[in-house]
């Protein structure tokens, strides 16, 4: 996805200088490789420090919330939806903001790569349209991209923009027939105590470092539950059911508004998996109410609204 | 009631109590006397179908809650009287004699069913299974005969098939002298068809035999189609000849079906539709009171005042006044009322009494000292529940300072001793472990402010209706007891005294739309001494009645309108604004600020209330030829004829009328409830001009519903020739040789007719507009037609659900002159509600935002029913105390933790969850 | 020594099954004595962390009631919670709560014969789990 770099400093240098925006926010290249990291160009001199490719997986509306100024923001599929998100939550103004779309082809897991090198210095990722190209401390690797996307990106239903000021480029071709929900149908299948002891070993390994809730664009509030003290009702511990209590209220907090961006997994450095509840959560509410997250600015998220005639099968 | 002299303003009635045997004021409803009670007494409340005792309550919601005794069927065994330890019985209980004095009578003495005996082709007095809708609708009752299990009454087995016969005494004149339709019985039929299926566990079958299918009110078209489509109700259009038993208590009904067949159906039910009729004793309570009658016997009034009988200061509302369902009566009701006010404005207020108490003590500080009150309710808790156990243990619970318990906490010595003991032992919140909350918290709170507590310094433990009357093991029973005492009492210990907020109530009211109905609401206000701003887009008033010839009881409207806009334009309390637009309005309930435009000219109107009458239009049809050939009317062209007395009508020698024209369609799923009506009355119009002519009208279900149908009759008899036609077949429209030219397919023969009308007239929908504008103006809802939406469609049929604005005419729905005027007057009278009190007490059980929490989300904006939150210039939720109504869904709804809710807090429902 | 009895904790709305249980008390319909009410304005009042904190603190079985669909007191409160339950009851199953656990019901003031019939069928429902294994409150030990 480099080819999108010089449309997206030609677009911004042009925002910048016509003074249509106070700033630009992409990314630059990180220091890492691997770790690109957010960046907010305030002049045409910073234009050029914009970047991107396969590593831009953090998602930018989590940095426009509350903003006072006139912005212009690079985004992809998942993060125009956090946007529409926000716009719909009050967070950002519709006006304020100029979206530069990108047509997004999946981020690639970092985790999974330093993982298949275990203990050598990976000191270069390079790419291309169909390959990721590892180099460093005597190896050169060419791995197809599809091998190492994001697991939430190569189920990804909706890598184009769905609300944009001007594209980088021509839509990408988007899947119409994934199952996102191999995983959470598995686990539906299990039994009460097999679910539990699951989710137990899942979760287990917490410490509580709230990286998934910063990282999430949509855990905006001044105040967290867990930081709660009248009545503080969840112990601040790692005893496990501290651990899900605040893992289940974080997904059902997030229920109808997350938009599967992995940005919760991509933060947490222990590797938790809880993208399984945001999941659970968007299946149901898919099915219950045929419903998905940052699609419309025009719909408050599904538990702001109701139909009369909403599913009740679970009601005596 | 027993007489009735002087007159409006200054009446004095007699009216006689008859003896209760049973002390309502002692008694505490706990219904002991009814347990011991021998006697076998049939149960008239559940229509027969089951037995009671002689001390007895006509139904569990009765208000007030207190027993009374049979004594035709009483055999005086003394046994209540020595179980009830309130001592409530009053044996030597007597008729009491009282004359009252007030300055208004409303009669809503309501009527009773017709009795079916009489048709013995039904079989209803000699079949169990044949039952009137009334005993059917008790059979589907949680608290009938069967607990709501559809059983029917000769085997109590569940049927799987159940028939319903329309028009059982209505529209009958062969088997009684109840010409009109009682207006209700499609609606209900459908009803208990669709809520019997839900009772079914074996997919019952239903079908409604009928002849129109009225179902006319907003909304209820819907409800049919969904009926039909949806849950498979079946309707049958036909005339019923007879019910005949069958093997196995079945029941056979023969019937002439449309295409004049003879049919045969068997079923295992049949529930007749009976109607509605004023019963004797209220035709001599009307000759008693020396008000007219009608033909009817429904008292008599007029279009123009719907609710004023003949003799002054006497007024009437609901189905006394004609037949009419539940949302029509309620309008009227509070029309009755308004033009109480109207009669009695001068004297408002002067007998009320205000009550003296004591200035609540300053709690702030202390920490808190809980007072534990445990009542044994005669033996209704202490029977079961070991009540001086929880009394010892409620003084183990954290910041309990003193505990008693009492034979009756509820009584009057009893207060006094609460009293006492808050002042003794400084208590600051106050535990009653006892019957019920939503019986007995107001009366326990009433104690606290005569204590100088607030009065929600007060939690209830309910141990009696909850536990020691539905659990029989005394050990269990009383674990429980002390269970919710505990959890009543860390409740308790978090309650902060809460303040009843005042909101002052500006004097005025806006009246948006100058036609019958915002006249009438208008009137009503200025007559009851209120200030009205009337506003009005167009250059004069009257809307629709401008082009309406007649009402339908034959009043010219042209007359009602003349004095009604002369009444506007003549009261000083009125003033009236023409071709005015709104262009704003801030604030809420009691304090609107609304911004007027007239020619440019931009006014600023303060305002406590508003009404919305805005109106509807009729619907120019692009079907059967209208705008294409000058011989095809609407409705309200052909009135205009009628008004100019257009001598061509008398030259008709042909006329059609169509109904249902863009009503009653997949695109506009409504009744347009008056053009029935409206088409028999210009039919017979015509007829009256040239009675040689022939007169056709092509209809899908004749609704002319009530009174209204002695103009069906009237038309039918005079010649009137009605074609019924299906919609998907619907009448074709075409000029050949410069004739117009109908054509029908004739229900009975099948065939088509051809008609050479020199009139067609299109019988063409009402629609509304949907102001959406207005709508957000006053944060108030439009229902899919383009309707406003009501607060609620039976209960608050003029309210909406945004407090301080209401509605009437055909902004709500379609509807004649006589019910936009009855619904103007109770608008009126809802907002007079508000305007009298100038001031709004506002519970202090309300949400409240923490602004340093607040996300700015929105969720509490978009969830709240009422409107009460919304983002202030910091853009942060605010909750508005004046239009909250408590309820909690934005403190549920809020993620971020920043809204609560007084009483019903985060920290005390958790402080109940955490000492299960 | 008695059998294990379940602890249920009951949100019920204050106007419609609130008054159901009220109702069957003056109809004296009796019924196992393990609920424990807690009186709500309205089950849109109903916060998931409720149920969560129940769990926390022992409760065996947590039962949600209010009023029919169109006939809530708030005019449209229980619509909203209908939707929050639905989720709420997903997830924490799908966490490993039993379905047993967790009921909600919409009873009118008028159906005591309803209310007992709920209350009986989710005492007999929970009874049979048995006792809450998972997601209650472990006091810290101390040595």
């Amino acid at each position: 996805m480099k080819e999108y770099i010089p449309k997206i400093r030609e677009i911004a240098r042009k925002l910048l200088e016509e003074e249509k925006v106070d700033a630009v926010l992409g990314f630059r290249k990180g220091t890492i490789p691997m770790m690109n990291e957010p960046f907010m160009a305030r002049s045409a001199s910073d234009v050029d420090l914009l970047y991107w490719d396969s590593n831009c997986g953090i998602n930018l509306a989590n940095y426009l919330h509350k903003r006072k100024e006139k912005i212009a923001v690079v985004a992809k599929g998942c993060d125009t939806r956090n946007i529409v998100n926000h716009i719909v939550e009050n967070q950002v103004k519709r006006d304020q903001l100029y979206i530069i779309g990108i047509p997004c082809r999946g981020m690639i897991d970092r985790r999974q790569i330093l993982a298949m090198f275990e203990g050598r210095e990976i000191e270069e990722v390079d790419e291309d349209a169909e390959n990721v190209i590892i180099k460093g401390d005597g190896l050169s690797e060419t791995i197809p991209r599809v091998e190492v996307l994001q697991e939430n990106c190569s189920i990804c239903i909706h890598h184009n923009p769905v609300i944009y000021d001007e594209m980088v480029d021509e839509p990408v071709e988007e899947p119409d027939h994934v199952d996102r929900y191999d995983d959470i149908k598995a686990i539906e299948e299990m039994d009460p105590e097999e679910r539990y002891q699951y989710f137990r070993d899942i979760f287990s390994p917490c410490i509580r470092c709230y990286a998934c809730r910063n990282s999430c664009p949509l855990c905006y509030c001044p105040t967290c539950f867990v930081d709660e003290s009248r009545p503080q009702w969840v112990g601040k511990s790692i005893d496990i059911t501290d651990v899900m209590t605040f893992h289940f209220l974080r997904a059902f907090h997030c229920a109808g508004r997350c938009t599967d961006c992995g940005s919760c997994e991509r933060a947490c450095p222990v590797g938790i998996p809880m993208r399984l509840l945001t999941k659970k959560l968007e299946k149901d509410i898919r099915e219950l109410y045929g419903y998905e997250a940052g699609m419309s600015l025009d719909e408050r998220p599904p538990l702001d609204t109701y139909r009369p005639d909403d599913p009740e099968f679970f009601i005596k | 009631m027993e007489s009735v002299s002087g007159e409006a303003g200054n009446f004095q009635v007699e009216v006689v109590n008859h003896p209760r045997y049973i002390d309502p004021d002692k008694c505490t409803g706990c219904g002991v006397c009814k347990q011991h009670c021998p006697v076998d007494a049939i149960d008239e409340f559940n229509q027969g179908l089951c037995r009671r005792t002689a001390t007895y309550i006509q139904y569990a919601q009765a208000v007030p809650l207190s027993y009374t005794i049979d004594r035709d069927a009483c055999i005086g065994c003394g046994l209540c009287e020595k179980v009830c330890l309130a001592q409530a019985p009053l044996y030597d209980d007597h008729e009491n004699r009282q004359t009252v004095e007030v300055g208004a009578i409303v009669l809503a003495l309501g009527n009773e069913v017709f009795r079916p005996d009489e048709l013995a082709a039904y079989n209803y007095d000699t079949h169990p299974n044949v039952v009137t809708s009334l005993e059917f609708e008790r059979i589907l009752s949680a608290s009938g005969p069967y607990q709501g299990h559809l059983l029917r009454p000769y085997d109590l087995q569940e049927p799987k098939k159940i028939a319903w016969i329309q028009c059982v005494g209505s529209r009958d004149v062969h088997h009684c002298s109840n010409s009109y339709c009682s207006a209700v019985c499609c609606m209900y039929a459908i009803k208990e068809a669709v809520i019997a299926k839900s009772h079914s566990h074996s997919g019952l079958d239903t079908a409604i035999f009928y002849m129109d299918m009225r179902t006319m009110g907003k909304d209820f078209e819907r409800y049919y189609r969904r009926a039909r489509d949806e849950y498979g109700v079946r309707f049958v259009r036909c005339r019923v000849h007879s019910i005949e038993p069958v093997d196995d208590g079945n029941l056979s009904i023969s019937y002439l079906a449309e295409d004049g067949g003879i049919e045969e159906e068997t079923f295992d039910m049949v529930v007749l539709s009976v109607g509605f009729q004023t019963s004797k004793k209220v035709r001599e309570l009307a000759g008693k009171l020396q008000i007219e009658l009608g033909p009817h016997d429904f008292a008599r009034t007029s279009s123009l005042a719907p609710v004023t009988t003949s003799r002054p200061g006497v007024f009437v509302c609901g189905a006394f006044q004609g037949p009419k369902d539940i949302p029509q009566s309620v309008m009227e009701a509070s029309a009755a009322a308004s033009a109480v006010g109207t009669v009695l404005s001068e004297v408002r207020g002067t007998m009320t009494k205000s009550r003296e108490v004591p200035q609540p003590r300053d709690i702030s500080g202390e920490p808190p000292r809980v007072g534990v009150f445990v009542c044994h309710c005669g033996i209704n808790i202490g029977g079961i529940v070991d009540v001086p156990a929880v009394r010892d243990y409620a003084r183990s619970l954290p910041y309990v300072e003193y505990v008693a318990d009492n034979l009756y906490t509820c009584s009057q010595d009893t207060q006094l001793l609460i009293k006492e003991a808050i002042e003794k032992h400084r208590l600051n919140r106050v535990v009653v472990a006892a019957c019920t909350p939503r019986t007995h918290e107001p009366l326990f709170q009433e104690t606290l402010i005569d204590a100088g507590l607030n009065k929600y310094l007060f939690e209830m433990a309910n141990i009696r209706n909850q536990d020691s009357w539905v659990h029989d093991d005394p050990e269990e029973a009383t674990e429980k007891a002390k269970d919710l005492v505990r959890m009543a009492v860390a409740k308790a210990a978090l309650l902060e005294p809460l303040r009843d907020s005042e909101i002052e109530v500006k004097e005025g009211a806006l009246v948006i739309g100058g036609g019958i109905a915002g006249m009438s609401a208008a009137l009503s206000l200025a007559d009851s001494g209120y200030h009205v701003d009337l506003i009005e887009k167009e250059g004069e008033l009257g809307g629709n009645a401008r082009k309406l010839h007649l009402t339908w009881k034959g009043e010219n409207v042209r007359e009602i309108l003349e004095k009604m806009i002369r009444d506007v334009e003549n009261n000083p309390s009125i003033t009236v604004h023409l071709n005015t637009e709104l262009k704003n309005v801030d604030g809420f309930m009691g304090n609107f600020t609304s911004v007027i435009e007239n020619d440019g000219k931009e006014e600023t109107i303060e305002h406590g209330v508003a009404v919305v009458a805005t109106g509807a239009g009729e619907l120019k049809p692009d079907e059967y030829m209208y705008g294409k050939d000058s011989r095809v009317l609407t409705h309200l062209e052909l009135d205009q004829k009628f008004l100019q007395d257009d001598p061509e009508l008398e030259k008709i020698n042909c006329a059609v009328f169509i109904q249902c024209v863009g009503s009653r369609e997949s695109e506009r799923p409504y009744c347009s409830r008056v053009c029935c009506t409206h088409s028999v009355q210009s039919a017979l119009e015509i007829k009256k001009r040239n009675p040689d002519a022939s007169v056709f009208i092509l209809y899908r279900d004749m609704r002319t519903y009530g009174e209204r149908e002695d103009l069906y009759h009237e038309a039918r008899a005079a010649g009137v020739i009605f074609i019924r036609y299906d919609v998907e077949n619907k009448p074709t429209v075409s000029v050949k040789n410069g004739k117009l030219q109908v054509e029908v397919i004739d229900h009975v023969l099948g065939k088509p007719v051809m008609l050479e009308p020199d009139l067609l007239t299109l019988a063409t929908a009402i629609v509304s507009p949907g102001d959406e504008k207005l709508a957000q103006f006053f944060k108030v809802a439009l229902n899919e037609d383009g309707f406003f939406v009501e607060a609620h469609a039976k209960l608050r049929p003029v309210d909406f659900a945004t407090d301080g604005v209401y509605l009437c005419g055909l902004a709500h729905y379609p509807k004649s002159i006589d019910e936009s005027i009855a619904q103007g007057q109770a608008a009126a009278a809802r907002a007079m509600t508000l305007l009298a009190r100038k001031k709004v007490e506002v519970s202090g059980m309300v949400a409240t935002v923490n602004p340093f929490l607040c996300s700015s989300c929105g969720v509490c904006v978009a969830v709240c029913p009422f409107n009460a939150p919304s983002f202030n210039d910091r853009g942060v939720s605010e909750i508005n105390p004046a239009l909250c109504k408590g309820c909690g869904l934005c403190v549920a709804s809020c993620r971020s933790g920043a809204i609560s809710l007084k009483g019903f807090d985060e920290p005390q429902i958790f402080a109940m969850i955490e000492s299960l | 020594m008695k059998d294990w009895e379940p602890k249920i904790v009951a949100f019920l709305c204050n106007w419609c099954s609130y008054g159901a249980a009220d109702l069957a008390g003056v109809s004296r319909f009796q019924y196992p004595p393990y609920i424990r009410v807690i009186r709500i304005p309205c089950t849109g009042r109903l916060n998931p962390k409720f149920v969560l904190a129940a769990f926390r603190h022992g409760a065996d079985g947590v039962w949600i009631s209010g009023c029919h669909p169109g006939d809530c007191h708030y005019l449209e409160g229980n619509y909203y919670a209908r939707r929050r339950f639905a989720l709420l009851k997903s997830l924490l199953e799908y966490m490993g709560i039993e379905p047993e656990r967790i009921h909600f019901s919409w009873v009118s003031s008028a159906e005591a014969g309803k209310f007992v019939e709920v209350v009986s069928e989710v005492t007999e429902t929970v009874k049979k789990v048995g006792p809450l294994k998972y997601f209650m409150k472990k006091r810290p030990e101390v040595e």
